[in-house]
C-alpha cells in the first residue's frame, strides 16, 4: 500500500512536466462534461418550469378534443354549466373559485435575437390569481376591469423588450399600459401576459367566446365527480383534465429531445477526449520508461506502475469534469431561456444545474479517464527491465 | 521510396498515437456534419425563400386570421404578379397523435406562388377542379403510405363543421414534388372554398396570404402600400419577406445556431488541443532524425514542407472520415427525420466549410512543430542525446 | 581540379562558444590542408574539440574565424540551404550512434541521401544495392534498424554515407559504440573505402588502436595540432 502511494504520488506530481499534454486531457474531458451538463441543464430547467406549473386540485375544461388551449372554444354557456357542476370549491361569499380564459398569441421582441416571438396575452377573469399557486404581484398592482391594462409575468421581462412597468406597450391595433408584474415562482404563467377577459375579448373580436375554465377542486378526487357530471351533461361537449395533467401531456418532448440530444453529443465528444487521454498516459509512460524499469529493478511491483498510471489518468479526467461542472455553474445556472412550447408560444426557463446531472458529469468524466488510463497502465507494468539502461 | 514515403512514416511512427489523433479529429467533424446539417436543414425555409415573395400576416401574430376581403384588395395592389392565401387546419390523421401539415389554400394562386412545386398537369387539373381534392407532399405520402385516388378522412383539433364533427372527408388527386430536394414536402393542402363552407364558426377569415412581386426592388414598396391599406383596421397587417418571416419562425425555438455553434465550436476546442499538443510533442522527439536529414543535405523548407504535409494527411484523412460517417449518419436518418425536419440531408456547403476547416485546422497544427523542425540547429540536436 | 589543389585547406580556423556570460574557446588559429585520397585520423582528450573541428568540415557548423576551403572555393560564408545543397553532394557522414532512420528498412536509409539527387527510381535501386554489396550487408536490404545488431547498423551507415559518391567521408567515433572484434571489421571497411575506392576520410577517435587504421594521425591537444605518425 505503501509503495502504491509512492508511485501514485510520482504520477501525480509528474504530470507538470507534459503539461501541454495534461492539459489538453483536462479540457477535452471539461467540454465534453460541459455539453452534457449545458443540455441537461436547459432540459432539468424546461421540466422543472413544467412540472411547477401545475396543481393536482385545478381542473381545465377544453372542447371536446382539441387538445390545447390554443385549438379550444367554449361558449359562454358552458361556464354557466359548469359554475354548478359538483366538486367545485367556492370562496367565502359562496361564489365558484372559476376563471374563463381566452388568450390572443401576441408578437413581443426578443432581448437575444431581437426577432418577434409568440406571447400570450391572456384575458382572464378575476378568480385567475386564486387558480394559480404562489401567485404574487411584485410589482405596481393588478388591472382595473374594463381597461386596457397589463399585468406582465417576470419571465416575460427577462427575456422580451418594451415591458417594463409604468411602459405603454402596442400590441395589434391596441395598446395597452402595464400596470404590475408578477411570479408564479418560475411557472409557465411566468412567461404570460394578462388582461382583462372582457377587455381582450371585445379588442380583438372574439365575441363571449373563451378558450378554457379553469376551477378549483375542493379534492385533488373531485376530478371524478366533475368529469362524471360533464359526461352526463348533453349540452356539453368538453375535456376535463387537472392542470397537473395537462401541462405533463403538452410539454414532456422538448425535456425529453434535449436529452435525446445532450446524451449521445457528449457520449461522441467522450470518444474524443478518450482518444485524448489515452495518448497522454502513453506519452506518460514512454517518458517515465526507464524511471518505472528502475523502480521495478529496486522491488516495486508491475501493479504499482499500472494503478500510477490509471490513477494519473483519472486524475486528469476528475480535474476536467470539476472545471466543467465549476464554469457550467457559474456561467448557466439560473440563465434565462425561451422556447416555443406546447401552446405555440414562448415559454421562458431557467438553466437547472441540478445534483444528477452533476453526477452523471462526473462519471462520464471518471469513465473516459478509467479507460484512457488502463491500456497505458497495462504498458507501464509489462515495461522490461532492461528499459532501465535505456538512454 | 520517395518524399512520400518519409511523410508517411513520419506520421505513422508511432501507429497508435496516429490513429487516436485521426479518431479525435474525425469525431470532431462528425459533429461538424452532423450539426451542419441540422442547422441547415432548420434554416431551410429561409434558404428556399425566394427573394420576390412576400408574406402578410395580422400585426397581431401570424395565428391571427384577417378577413377574407383582404384578399380580394390585396389583389388590386401594384407590382404584384401573384397573390394567394391559405389557413392553418391543424389536421390529424386517425388519431391526434399523427399531426399532418394541412393548410386550406386558393388552389391556383397557390400553384403560381410556388413555382418550385411540381404537379404533374392531369394531377392540377384535377387539383384545381375537384372541391374534395387533397394534393399531398411526397414526403407526406410516403410516411403514410397514401397514394394517388386514396380517400382518406382528416380531422382538424382546431375547427369544427357546422354539423358538430371535425372530420373532412377528402380524395388524393395529386402527389406534388419539389424541384430541389431542400424544399420541403411534407405537408398537404385543400381547397378553401370546401373548408370555409363548411365551418361552424369563424367564416371568411383566412390566416395569411402570400405574394410574389414583379421585382425584388418593389418589395418594400409593395410591403408598405398593403401595410397602409389596412392601418388603424381591427385587423392590421404586418407584410415581409418570406425570408424574414422564416427566420423569425426559427428563432421561436430558440437560438439553436447559438447553441450548434458552441457544441461544434467545443468540440474543435479540444481536438486542437489534443492534437496541437502531440504533434509537438511527436516532432520534439523526432528532433535527432530530422538533424540527421539535415546533415544528409536536406533543406530546412523541405523539412518545414514534409511536417507540415504530415499535419494535412493527418487533418484530411480524419476529417474525411469523419464526415463521411456524418454523411452516413444524415443519409440514414433522412428519411425518419423528413416529418419534422425536411430536407434534412448532407449539404453541399457543410462539406466546403469541412474541407476548409481541415485545412485551417492543419495549418494551426502544423505550423509549430513544422517551424521548430525547420529551425533544429544540427549541432545543437546531436549534443543532446 | 588538380592534385596540387589540396581538398580542404583550413586557414586560421577558431571556434569560441558563449555559455552565458562566458566564452570558451575550443581552437584558435588552426592550420592545415586535406589532399585527395587521405584517410586522417583525428584523436584527442575529450572537449579537445575533435567533434568541432569534424563539423567545421562537414559544414554543418560554422567557424567563429578563418576559412573553411574545399577545392578552392570557401564553404564557411555559405548560407543554410547553400551548404546543405553542397554536403548532399560531397559530404558522407559515419555517426557513433549510427543514427539512422528507425522507421525505414535498411535499404531506405541508404536510398535517403539519393532523394536529393535527380536519379532516377531504377538507377537508385541499383546505387542502393551497390552500396550494401560494398558493406556487406545486402542480405539484411528489408529489415530495420532495431532488428540489426550495432555492426550492422554502421555498415548500414556507412552504406548511406557512401551511396551519393561523396568526395569526403567524415566519421564521428564510428566504432565508439562497438565491441572490438566487430569495430576491427569497420575500420577495416573504412580501410578498404580509403585504398581500393580512393575515398578520402577524416575520422574522429580516441582510441589509438582504431587510429592505427588510417594513414595519418593528428593529435588535438588544447586546440592545436601535434602530428602523430604518417604512414603513407
Amino acid at each position: 500500500m505503501k509503495q502504491l502511494f509512492a508511485v501514485i504520488g510520482m504520477n501525480v506530481r509528474s504530470i507538470p512536466q507534459r503539461a501541454g499534454m495534461s492539459i489538453a486531457t483536462i479540457t477535452s474531458v471539461a467540454f465534453m462534461v460541459a455539453v452534457l451538463l449545458g443540455f441537461l441543464a436547459m432540459a432539468n430547467g424546461f421540466e422543472k418550469t413544467i412540472n411547477g406549473s401545475g396543481s393536482d386540485d385545478v381542473a381545465v375544461f377544453l372542447r371536446g378534443g382539441s387538445q390545447a388551449e390554443v385549438n379550444s372554444v367554449l361558449a359562454r354557456e358552458d361556464a354557466r354549466l359548469i359554475e354548478v357542476a359538483p366538486g367545485i370549491a367556492t370562496d367565502e361569499s359562496g361564489d365558484p373559485i372559476m376563471s374563463a380564459e381566452l388568450y390572443v398569441i401576441v408578437d413581443g421582441t426578443k432581448r437575444s435575437s431581437q426577432t418577434e416571438a409568440n406571447l400570450p396575452l391572456r384575458g382572464v377573469q378575476q378568480q385567475a390569481v386564486n387558480l394559480r399557486q404562489n401567485f404574487a404581484l411584485t410589482g405596481g398592482r393588478m388591472f382595473e376591469p374594463g381597461t386596457a391594462e397589463l399585468v406582465v409575468g417576470e419571465g416575460v421581462i427577462r427575456e422580451f423588450e418594451g415591458f417594463d412597468l409604468g411602459q405603454t406597450i402596442r400590441l395589434g391595433s391596441n395598446t395597452w399600459t402595464i400596470v404590475g408584474t408578477f411570479s408564479t415562482g418560475g411557472s409557465v404563467f411566468d412567461s404570460e401576459v394578462w388582461a382583462d377577459l372582457g377587455v381582450v375579448q371585445n379588442l380583438y373580436q372574439r365575441g363571449s367566446s373563451v378558450q378554457s375554465l379553469r376551477a378549483r377542486l375542493t379534492s385533488p378526487d373531485a376530478i371524478e365527480d366533475v368529469r362524471a357530471y360533464v359526461e352526463g351533461e348533453d349540452r356539453l361537449n368538453l375535456d376535463v383534465t387537472s392542470e397537473r395533467e395537462y401541462f405533463a401531456d403538452s410539454a414532456g418532448g422538448i425535456a425529453t429531445l434535449l436529452k435525446f440530444v445532450g446524451w449521445p453529443l457528449s457520449i461522441v465528444m467522450a470518444i474524443g477526449a478518450f482518444a485524448g487521454a489515452w495518448n497522454t498516459m502513453y506519452s506518460s509512460v514512454d517518458s517515465r520508461t526507464r524511471e518505472i524499469a528502475t523502480l521495478r529493478t529496486i522491488g516495486f511491483s508491475g501493479f504499482t506502475a499500472f494503478m500510477g498510471t490509471l490513477i494519473e489518468s483519472l486524475v486528469l479526467a476528475l480535474l476536467g469534469g470539476a472545471l466543467a461542472i465549476l464554469v457550467i455553474y457559474i456561467l448557466f445556472n439560473g440563465n434565462s431561456a425561451s422556447t416555443l412550447g406546447g401552446g405555440f408560444t414562448q415559454i421562458v426557463f431557467s438553466f437547472e444545474v441540478t445534483l444528477g446531472s452533476v453526477i452523471s458529469g462526473l462519471v462520464l468524466a471518471l469513465s473516459v479517464g478509467f479507460l484512457g488510463g488502463i491500456i497505458p497502465g497495462i504498458r507501464a507494468a509489462r515495461v522490461p527491465l532492461l528499459a532501465v539502461h535505456q538512454n | 521510396m520517395n518524399e512520400a514515403t518519409l511523410i508517411r512514416k513520419g506520421l505513422f511512427r508511432k501507429v497508435l498515437r496516429a490513429i487516436l489523433m485521426m479518431v479525435s479529429i474525425s469525431i470532431a467533424f462528425f459533429i461538424f456534419g452532423v450539426l451542419g446539417a441540422v442547422n441547415k436543414a432548420f434554416n431551410a425555409g429561409v434558404d428556399v425563400a425566394a427573394a420576390n415573395r412576400l408574406v402578410i400576416v395580422n400585426a397581431i401574430n401570424f395565428t391571427v386570421s384577417m378577413p377574407y376581403a383582404y384578399f380580394g384588395r390585396v389583389q388590386g395592389v401594384d407590382g404584384i404578379t401573384h397573390v394567394t392565401h391559405a389557413n392553418w387546419f391543424g389536421g390529424y390523421y386517425q388519431q391526434p397523435a399523427n399531426f399532418v401539415q394541412t393548410f386550406a389554400v386558393e388552389p391556383e394562386t397557390y400553384l403560381d406562388v410556388y413555382p418550385e412545386l411540381i404537379l404533374p398537369p392531369e394531377q392540377r387539373e384535377a387539383w384545381i377542379n375537384t372541391r374534395t381534392c387533397l394534393i399531398v407532399g411526397q414526403a407526406l405520402a410516403t410516411q403514410y403510405g397514401w397514394s394517388l385516388g386514396d380517400r382518406i378522412p382528416l380531422n382538424s383539433n382546431i375547427w369544427q363543421q357546422a354539423d358538430g364533427s371535425s372530420d373532412w372527408d377528402f380524395d388524393i388527386c395529386g402527389i406534388f414534388t419539389a424541384e430541389d430536394s431542400s424544399v420541403p414536402t411534407n405537408y398537404a393542402m385543400f381547397h378553401y372554398e370546401y373548408f370555409n363552407e363548411s365551418l361552424a364558426f369563424a367564416r371568411d377569415t383566412i390566416g395569411w396570404m402570400i405574394l410574389t412581386t414583379e421585382d425584388v426592388s418593389l418589395n418594400d414598396q409593395v410591403a408598405d402600400e398593403i401595410d397602409a391599406m389596412f392601418a388603424n383596421s381591427p385587423a392590421e397587417t404586418e407584410t415581409t419577406t418570406e425570408a424574414a418571416f422564416s427566420q423569425a419562425f426559427v428563432e421561436q425555438l430558440g437560438n439553436i445556431n447559438l447553441i450548434l455553434t458552441s457544441v461544434i465550436g467545443a468540440a474543435f476546442a479540444t481536438i486542437l488541443m489534443i492534437v496541437g499538443t502531440t504533434l509537438v510533442l511527436a516532432i520534439n522527439e523526432r528532433t535527432k532524425e530530422i538533424a540527421v536529414l539535415k546533415t544528409l543535405g536536406f533543406q530546412s523548407g523541405r523539412i518545414f514542407r514534409m511536417i507540415l504535409t504530415e499535419s494535412f494527411l493527418l487533418s484530411l484523412i480524419g476529417g474525411a472520415i469523419g464526415l463521411g460517417l456524418a454523411t452516413a449518419l444524415v443519409m440514414a436518418a433522412a428519411e425518419g427525420f423528413q416529418a419534422f425536419l425536411p430536407g434534412f440531408r448532407m449539404p453541399l456547403s457543410v462539406v466546403w466549410q469541412a474541407f476548409a476547416l481541415m485545412i485551417a485546422f492543419a495549418l494551426v497544427t502544423g505550423f509549430f512543430p513544422a517551424f521548430n523542425a525547420m529551425r533544429i540547429r544540427i549541432v545543437e540536436a546531436f549534443g543532446k542525446l | 581540379m588538380t592534385d596540387q589543389q589540396p581538398l580542404y585547406q583550413l586557414r586560421d580556423l577558431s571556434k569560441t562558444y558563449t555559455r552565458g556570460k562566458e566564452s570558451i574557446s575550443i581552437f584558435k588559429g588552426l592550420d592545415m590542408d586535406i589532399q585527395h585520397g587521405d584517410f586522417i585520423a583525428i584523436m584527442g582528450p575529450s572537449g579537445s574539440g575533435k567533434t568541432t573541428l569534424l563539423n567545421q568540415l562537414g559544414g554543418i557548423d560554422s567557424p567563429s574565424s578563418g576559412q573553411v576551403v574545399f577545392e578552392g572555393k570557401r564553404i564557411d560564408n555559405l548560407s543554410q540551404g547553400a551548404l546543405a545543397k553542397w554536403r548532399s553532394r560531397n559530404v558522407g557522414f559515419i555517426f557513433q550512434f549510427y543514427n539512422l532512420m528507425p522507421t525505414l528498412s535498411a535499404a531506405q536509409n541508404v536510398e535517403l541521401p539519393l532523394l536529393l539527387t535527380g536519379l532516377s527510381g531504377g538507377e537508385r535501386k541499383k546505387r542502393v544495392k551497390t552500396a550494401l554489396e560494398i558493406v556487406g550487408i545486402a542480405d539484411r536490404a528489408g529489415h530495420k534498424p532495431r532488428q540489426l545488431s550495432g555492426g550492422q547498423q554502421q555498415r548500414v551507415a556507412i552504406a548511406r554515407a557512401i551511396v551519393a559518391d561523396p568526395k569526403i567521408l567524415l566519421a564521428d567515433e564510428p566504432t565508439g559504440d562497438l565491441d572490438r572484434t566487430t569495430a576491427d571489421e569497420i575500420l577495416g571497411m573504412l580501410q578498404q573505402l580509403n585504398t581500393e575506392l580512393g575515398k578520402t576520410i577524416v575520422m574522429v577517435t580516441h582510441d589509438p588502436s582504431a587510429a592505427k587504421y588510417a594513414k595519418r594521425e593528428l593529435y588535438l591537444d588544447k586546440g592545436e595540432f601535434v602530428e602523430r605518425g604518417n604512414r603513407s
